[in-house]
């Protein structure tokens, strides 16, 4: 029941939208929405994940949860309420400095609802075909909003974003078509539903299922952000207005990640695991290399948390490539973390390019000084994404590192090390140059709004006390690991 | 009736990459998608399911009339030149097709167990306008051909969809034709804003953010 109201919560708001003449009051009623929906999501991990980890919910035989789209849907709520709450002030904000008109603020929140319901289609559906529709959907309206300022950076932003991921997905309908070819030939009835998918897979004939799979991870990859399909993200991320960048990093190419996931548990009871982890460990270690020296050489703020959402994507391949159980644990840990922490980041990312006006790194000094409130979570929210102890990326870090020492994957392990080393030392360059450093001349302290201190207290709480929450749900995380493929 | 509707196809693929000007390429786009029409209809004919006919009466309407219709109106209101933008010349082009077309055939021939020749037949042809559509997005310039090789894409994706696995789902066979059109909208759309900012469509151009 609770997934209907987690898919009709937003399009609700997306007639308010329509008929809601003032952005600045819809703006609250928008995360009110919000938070219903993150409490409903709660309720279904609830059910799915702890009470009833075998189960499942199934209606009109087009919607399909079990306990990996219950998570899913619970980090896009997370993310989303955080995203409706920034919002509020951004857009205030935007509307007063007449960056924006009244009409312009409106289409933004009719756009972010559209953009919130895509993606909570994404892990409910569960025909495979209509999982291609969803995620395409998701490219189509987040398009307007990564070209939504309408400067010429910005619409060649939103040109390569739609061009290239309509390329990629159209690959990956064209594997959803081999998937389907595989099982129309192996003589069993005609479906795309991969709940009944998955018990005759390993019936299904092996060689269609490996170029098949091929395709959909280059196409989902595409969308997912692995390299060296990435040449999209950093210009979209940069260009999208700020709340969007931490919807589009922290859920929207998790999206793509669970669209690969839901394939890659076919291929493994087809095919063996081997393929499907060596595949995810190749890309996964190629992202974080290519992002790795980009990182280093980055000199606009927004594009250094883009490339570092390469990595991250890269890091959560290669914990599904090491397999059950550390290296699931790990990356089904890390795509929580890493869309808490990366949203705090872009948050505060936004907050500073709104005083500095300029994307360029070496312009932005003493951000700490400026702003205090928002210095210091964008201090304690780059350790956390460099992956400094006690924060949760930490954890999920460690259990994937951990993973490759256990299975013997020695080589994997020290690349991993060796890549996230070099990150952390860039960032705290980057950052460290940023944060402190003499501020420029006549500029006075900035309080940031109410609704934006509350969004970054609510992310950066998820990410504090994560590594307390783990000893807790340890047993459930180990059984749903040893289930997953 | 097959053979000649999968020749259909071929030749109007081998159009596409002979086109020099916009038009050309738009108008061999609609003689693609009509073969198409015509393939999903025998189909239809075939199984006497009502699903395919109303699937082969969409793609008509969509793929043949409204899309090049859409199309040739940006050209219209734009008024950039019509040049489809090559970066290989056309007998390079062909040359390219040449190798592609054996390579659908390479590859349709591994998917396919043996025995099975009319099959093979129709994969490969519909990988053939797959790869042909990837060539028109990397080696035409402008924003248009590379809507038209997207379309191109989808076109052999239908194709194979059609007739080797038996089809998709209905409902779904209907949201990925919505998808498709919705896309292009959107894509025509960014198309204005490009010759609106930068005053011409030229996506080689397009290279302000880098690194």
């Amino acid at each position: 029941m609770q997934i209907f109201l987690i898919l009709g919560i937003p399009v609700i708001l997306i007639l308010c939208a329509l008929v809601f003449k003032r952005p600045k009051v819809f703006g609250i009623i928008n995360s009110a929405g919000y938070l219903m929906v993150l409490v409903f999501s709660i309720i279904l991990l609830r059910k799915l994940f702890f009470l009833a980890p075998a189960g499942f919910v199934s209606y009109l035989g087009f919607i399909y949860l079990d306990s990996l789209s219950a998570f899913f849907i619970f980090v896009t709520s997370v993310v989303s309420f955080a995203a409706s709450l920034y919002s509020i002030g951004y857009i205030r904000n935007d509307l007063d400095k007449e960056k924006i008109t009244e009409k312009k603020a409106r289409i933004y929140y009719l756009l972010f609802n559209l953009f919130c319901l895509a993606m909570f289609f994404v892990p409910a559906v569960s025909n495979l075909g209509m999982l291609w529709v969803s995620i395409e959907i998701t490219t189509l309206v987040s398009a307007f909003l990564v070209g939504f300022y309408n400067t010429k950076e910005s619409v060649e932003a939103a040109w390569k974003y739609i061009i290239i991921c309509s390329l990629g997905i159209i690959l990956a309908l064209l594997g959803t078509i081999l998937f389907s070819y595989a099982f129309a030939i192996s003589g069993l009835s005609r479906s795309l539903n991969w709940q009944e998918m998955v018990p005759v897979a390993h019936i299904l004939d092996k060689n269609i299922l490996k170029i098949a799979f091929i395709f959909i991870l280059v196409g989902y990859g595409t969308k997912a952000g692995l390299a060296p399909m990435h040449t999209w993200l950093p210009d979209a991320h940069s260009q999208a207005v700020s709340p969007i960048s931490a919807l589009l990093s922290g859920v929207l190419l998790k999206t793509a990640i669970y669209a690969i996931l839901r394939f890659g548990i076919i291929v493994v009871k087809g095919v063996g695991f081997a393929y499907f982890g060596n595949l995810m460990i190749l890309f996964g270690v190629i992202s974080l290399a290519i992002s790795c020296g980009f990182v280093i050489v980055q000199k606009d703020l927004k594009r250094l948390l883009a490339y570092s959402s390469i990595e991250h994507i890269g890091i959560i391949c290669v914990g599904f490539g090491l397999g059950p159980v550390f290296g699931v644990i790990g990356a089904l840990l890390h795509v929580y973390s890493h869309a808490v922490t990366k949203s705090l980041m872009f948050f505060g990312a936004g907050n500073i390019i709104n005083v500095y006006k300029k994307h360029n790194m070496n312009v932005i000094r003493g951000v700490i000084k400026v702003m205090p409130f928002t210095g210091i979570m964008v201090l304690l929210g780059m350790f956390a994404l460099a992956g400094f102890p006690p924060f949760s990326i930490f954890f999920s870090e460690f259990l994937i590192i951990a993973a490759a020492f256990l299975k013997g994957s020695y080589l994997v392990a020290g690349l991993l090390l060796l890549f996230l080393s070099v990150i952390f030392g860039a960032f705290v360059f980057h950052f460290g140059k940023m944060l402190f450093g003499n501020t420029p001349k006549d500029m006075a302290v900035i309080k940031e709004p109410l609704s934006v201190k509350l969004s970054f207290l609510f992310l950066f709480f998820q990410v504090c006390v994560f590594g307390a929450v783990l000893p807790f749900i340890k047993k459930e995380l180990v059984w749903f690991a040893q289930r997953l493929f | 009736m097959q053979a000649i509707i999968l020749f259909g196809v071929l030749v109007s693929t081998y159009l596409m990459i002979i086109a020099k000007r916009l038009p050309a390429l738009i108008s061999s786009f609609r003689i693609q998608s009509f073969f198409l029409f015509l393939a999903t209809l025998s189909i239809a004919v075939n199984e006497r399911q009502l699903d395919l006919y109303i699937i082969s009466g969409l793609l008509f309407l969509i793929k043949v009339c409204i899309i090049p219709h859409f199309l040739y109106r940006i050209i219209k209101k734009i008024k950039v030149s019509e040049d489809v933008g090559m970066l290989l010349n056309v007998q390079i082009s062909l040359l390219f097709a040449f190798f592609l077309t054996y390579l659908s055939w390479a590859l349709s021939g591994k998917i396919i167990s043996i025995g099975n020749q009319a099959q093979v037949v129709v994969l490969a042809v519909s990988f053939f306008a797959i790869l042909t559509g990837v060539f028109l997005m990397i080696f035409r310039i402008t924003a248009l051909s590379q809507i038209i090789g997207l379309l191109v894409m989808e076109n052999g994706l239908f194709l194979l969809a059609a007739t080797v696995s038996g089809g998709m789902p209905f409902f779904v066979e209907i949201a990925i034709f919505f998808d498709v059109f919705v896309s292009v909208v959107i894509m025509g759309f960014f198309i204005y804003r490009i010759n609106k900012l930068f005053t011409h469509i030229d996506v080689n151009k397009l290279s302000r953010l880098k690194g």
